[in-house]
């Protein structure tokens, strides 16, 4: 245990804010000690990430105060912020990709030579940090094809640089492998002990026992509980969370019949020179979750692109129920009898301007129940789409509303429902419940083995390892384009998986 | 037509004379492109400028005062136009050409209001910049022809770009305009007021597109003609494209067109038709930026 000080560094008091007929935070307060970790925890939608907004000068609240050192203190920006001593690494790395690791740190304060940035001096002022606080980083890289994690760490000694005594992380887990995830927490350990006061807002409650002293946990823009960490227990703080316990998803055993999607040897190059997918073989049974494990960026959005017809491969063979559809168009692909939830239900799985009730036909609407002679049937579609939103519990208020008003979890879930509705033998699931609360995620996870148990194939594409290690009956790992293992369920660990992961030989 | 030392002086010469103007807007845009705005209202605050110098010398017969409002009266157009495509977010493309519209319309009427004359003005009355004095180099003829009848302001181009080029590369206020083009969330996060540096390159911006438009009509012959910048701005753009907006690559690519459009008014005096001689530039312009982006995507394909 740390010797944490019941010394209060930072005090937010009854802050409100409204967007509009929403109350995303209502009446808040939150007390932070020097040198603890204060985990914030709470559904998306909870108000954790407009709570952190406004600590960090990027959202203004409409009432409540803000203490530093019982000094109460004004926050209109991020600069205000930094300048109090508040600093945030943010979920989605605020980096410069064609400029080194010393520039994306010292930005905004950066050493001057008189009319000139001295490079030399920040360089030398960057090395010393990140030898001070044991986190190797060479200064004159470019941010350019770094690693997540490295490029968390380029995110960390930014705050460090800024002498930020209060350090928020915000979902600081989400990107990273599980090697990553254990450094990362031990990164915040010592910046605890070496007297820095830390939030990290998340909700994966593992790493919260893992790393926090305490935590605070919100529900519908309300804060509902402190506990301390050595008094709780996981089960309590997801009871908290959700306001409901939650029922583990059960997997019923089915034996698996025959291989509906079959891969042999599908190779993709780049520019006619760099492999990116390296003769893949895989093969998916009806009534089987597979699951592809991989670093983000191993080839395996590549893979699904090309097997959805996205993308036009090198070579290869794609059997769906022995038919060939490689390098097919995805409308063939498609009536073959495939569906696929996106890995961004923002860039490819929706279009935000459009309505929830076009968007749960995107894709099928050339089908004859909801046209005909390429007119539209708007009353079957309404229906429909009515029956998702009820069926999935996709919160909205009318279906007419745009598909871009909705939360990303109950978008997720309205695309979900869209995929899963129309009872393809094949399902490829990208990152499915990338991003959204427990709640939901619980439901999808749900929705996946129902679809297992009614005998359809699905390829399950996920980043989150005990995603796959819960739901798949099989696994691939996914590294530079290769299939670098395969297991049955059970007969791999977490670990054993992330080595893997990061191009480690078969064990 | 015999090609000779001094027919090669002269074509360097008129190439130096016909770069400048579009040095000074090419530098403009390229101080745009780098923090991510589409600038084509420079062929406007170019036009605005070229006016603004010929009035204010009108009426003061001064060089000084008719440069600064060259400068000023073009900055402050752009500055608006900043603000609105900044600010108001208006589409790049559409204010851009709603300026150019504009002044060259509004330049047009009040050249009629106030000089009494349609199409163009052209006095003696009227102050030229000052030329430099080559008559030390009169032991070298050559060097003579090449650097003679050359402004003050033609010589300060060249000093400008390799000012910008450290301010760009070697300052922090130039690190931080480079970085707003490249990622402006992630420079609004960090404390930087992202829209005040843009909407300010863009005033400044116009400012050399003033210079530039002064040096059009105060640097040869004085003389305002409606539309005067003939496309120079666009040529501008293309001259900072070419140079990949690094400001020494944008002297490379002014002079490029520079060359064509010295090439083009020599070839006047020749048997090839003026229509086609006229287009020269322009197509040296569609030319260059087919043959460099050919050579973009070439290279991102290996």
């Amino acid at each position: 245990m740390r010797n944490q000080s019941n010394d209060v560094i930072l005090r937010m008091e009854n802050i409100v804010k409204c967007y509009g007929s929403l109350i995303a935070n209502d009446n808040v307060s939150l007390h932070l000690n020097r040198g603890e970790i204060l985990a914030v925890i709470g559904e998306n939608g909870a108000g954790k990430t407009t709570l952190m907004k406004v600590l960090y000068g990027l959202e203004h609240p409409d009432k409540g105060d803000i203490y530093l050192n019982e000094k109460k203190i004004q926050i209109h920006n991020a600069a205000q912020a930094i300048a109090n001593g508040i600093g945030m690494v943010q979920q989605h790395f605020m980096l410069f990709d064609p400029f080194t690791v010393t520039e994306n740190i010292v930005y905004g304060k950066e050493p001057k030579k008189g009319l000139f940035f001295d490079l030399k001096k920040a360089n030398q002022t960057i090395s010393e940090l990140s030898r001070k606080f044991d986190l190797p980083l060479n200064p004159t890289t470019k941010i350019q094809g770094m690693p997540v994690g490295l490029r968390q760490r380029v995110e960390i000694l930014k705050v460090l640089y800024q002498n930020a005594d209060i350090i928020v992380f915000d979902e600081p887990t989400a990107v990273l492998t599980p090697q990553e995830v254990h450094e990362l927490l031990n990164t915040m350990k010592r910046l605890a002990e070496a007297g820095k006061s830390i939030i990290i807002v998340t909700h994966k409650l593992n790493e919260v026992m893992e790393v926090a002293d305490r935590a605070m946990v919100m529900r519908l823009g309300k804060h509902v509980a402190y506990r301390n960490i050595a008094d709780t227990s996981i089960e309590e703080l997801s009871f908290l969370m959700v306001g409901r316990h939650l029922v583990e998803t059960e997997i019923p055993e089915i034996s698996p019949g025959k291989d509906i999607l079959r891969i042999t040897d599908l190779c993709l190059t780049r520019d006619g020179a760099v492999p990116i997918l390296d003769h893949i073989s895989i093969h998916v049974n009806a009534g089987e979750i597979v699951g592809i494990a991989g670093v983000s960026g191993n080839g395996q959005s590549d893979l699904v692109q090309c097997i959805f017809g996205l993308q036009k491969a090198d070579s290869g063979q794609i059997l769906v129920n022995g038919k060939n559809v490689f390098n097919c168009p995805v409308k063939e692909v498609r009536h073959s009898g495939m569906a696929m939830i996106p890995e961004d239900r923002f860039i490819w799985g929706s279009a935000a301007q459009a309505s929830i009730a076009e968007t749960a036909i995107m894709g099928h609407y050339e089908k004859p129940s909801f046209s005909k002679k390429g007119f539209l049937n708007i009353r079957t579609i309404r229906e429909f789409a009515g029956k998702l939103v009820k069926e999935f519990s996709v919160k909205a208020d009318s279906i007419a509303q745009k598909t871009s008003s909705l939360s990303g979890g109950n978008a997720q879930k309205l695309i979900v429902a869209r995929e899963i509705r129309q009872n393809t033998p094949i399902l490829i699931a990208c990152e499915p419940t990338r991003g959204i609360d427990i709640g939901a995620i619980q439901f999808v996870h749900d929705c996946l083995v129902e679809k297992r148990s009614e005998g359809a194939a699905v390829l399950l594409v996920s980043s989150e390892l005990s995603e796959i290690l819960k739901l798949s009956d099989r696994i691939y790992v996914i590294y530079e384009g290769k299939i670098n293992g395969e297991f049955k369920r059970g007969n791999v660990s977490e670990e054993e998986l992330g080595l893997l992961m990061v191009g480690s030989k078969k064990l | 037509m015999n090609i000779n030392a001094n027919y090669l002086a002269v074509v360097f010469n008129s190439t130096i004379r016909m770069m400048t103007p579009i040095l000074f807007v090419g530098l403009g845009s390229a101080l745009c492109n780098r923090v991510f705005i589409f600038n084509i209202g420079l062929e406007g605050t170019m036009l605005t400028g070229a006016f603004a110098a010929i009035v204010a010398n009108y009426y003061t017969g001064s060089i000084f005062i008719s440069l600064l409002a060259a400068m000023i009266s073009a900055m402050i157009v752009s500055w608006i136009a900043g603000i609105f495509m900044v600010k108001f977010k208006g589409a790049m493309l559409v204010v851009g050409v709603s300026i150019n519209m504009l002044i060259s319309g509004l330049t047009t009427f009040l050249m009629q209001i106030i000089f009494g004359v349609k199409g163009a003005y052209v006095s003696t009355d009227l102050v030229p910049l000052h030329k430099i004095d080559v008559s030390m180099l009169k032991q070298w003829p050559i060097l003579q022809t090449m650097f003679g009848s050359l402004t003050y302001l033609d010589f300060f181009a060249f000093i400008l770009a390799i000012i910008l080029y450290f301010f760009l590369f070697r300052t922090v206020t130039g690190f931080r305009m480079r970085s707003v083009g490249i990622n402006k969330v992630a420079a609004q996060s960090l404390g930087i007021n992202a829209d005040r540096l843009q909407i300010g390159t863009v005033a400044f911006s116009g400012l050399l597109s003033g210079i530039g438009g002064c040096l059009l009509t105060m640097g040869g012959v004085t003389m305002f003609a409606q539309n005067i910048t003939a496309g120079r701005g666009y040529i501008a753009m293309a001259a900072a494209t070419l140079g990949a907006a690094h400001p020494l690559g944008v002297v490379a690519g002014s002079a490029f067109f520079g060359f064509a459009q010295s090439m083009a008014n020599m070839l006047q005096n020749s048997s090839i038709s003026s229509q086609l001689t006229m287009a020269l530039p322009y197509l040296a312009t569609i030319l260059a930026l087919a043959i460099y982006n050919f050579a973009q995507i070439r290279r991102h394909a290996l």
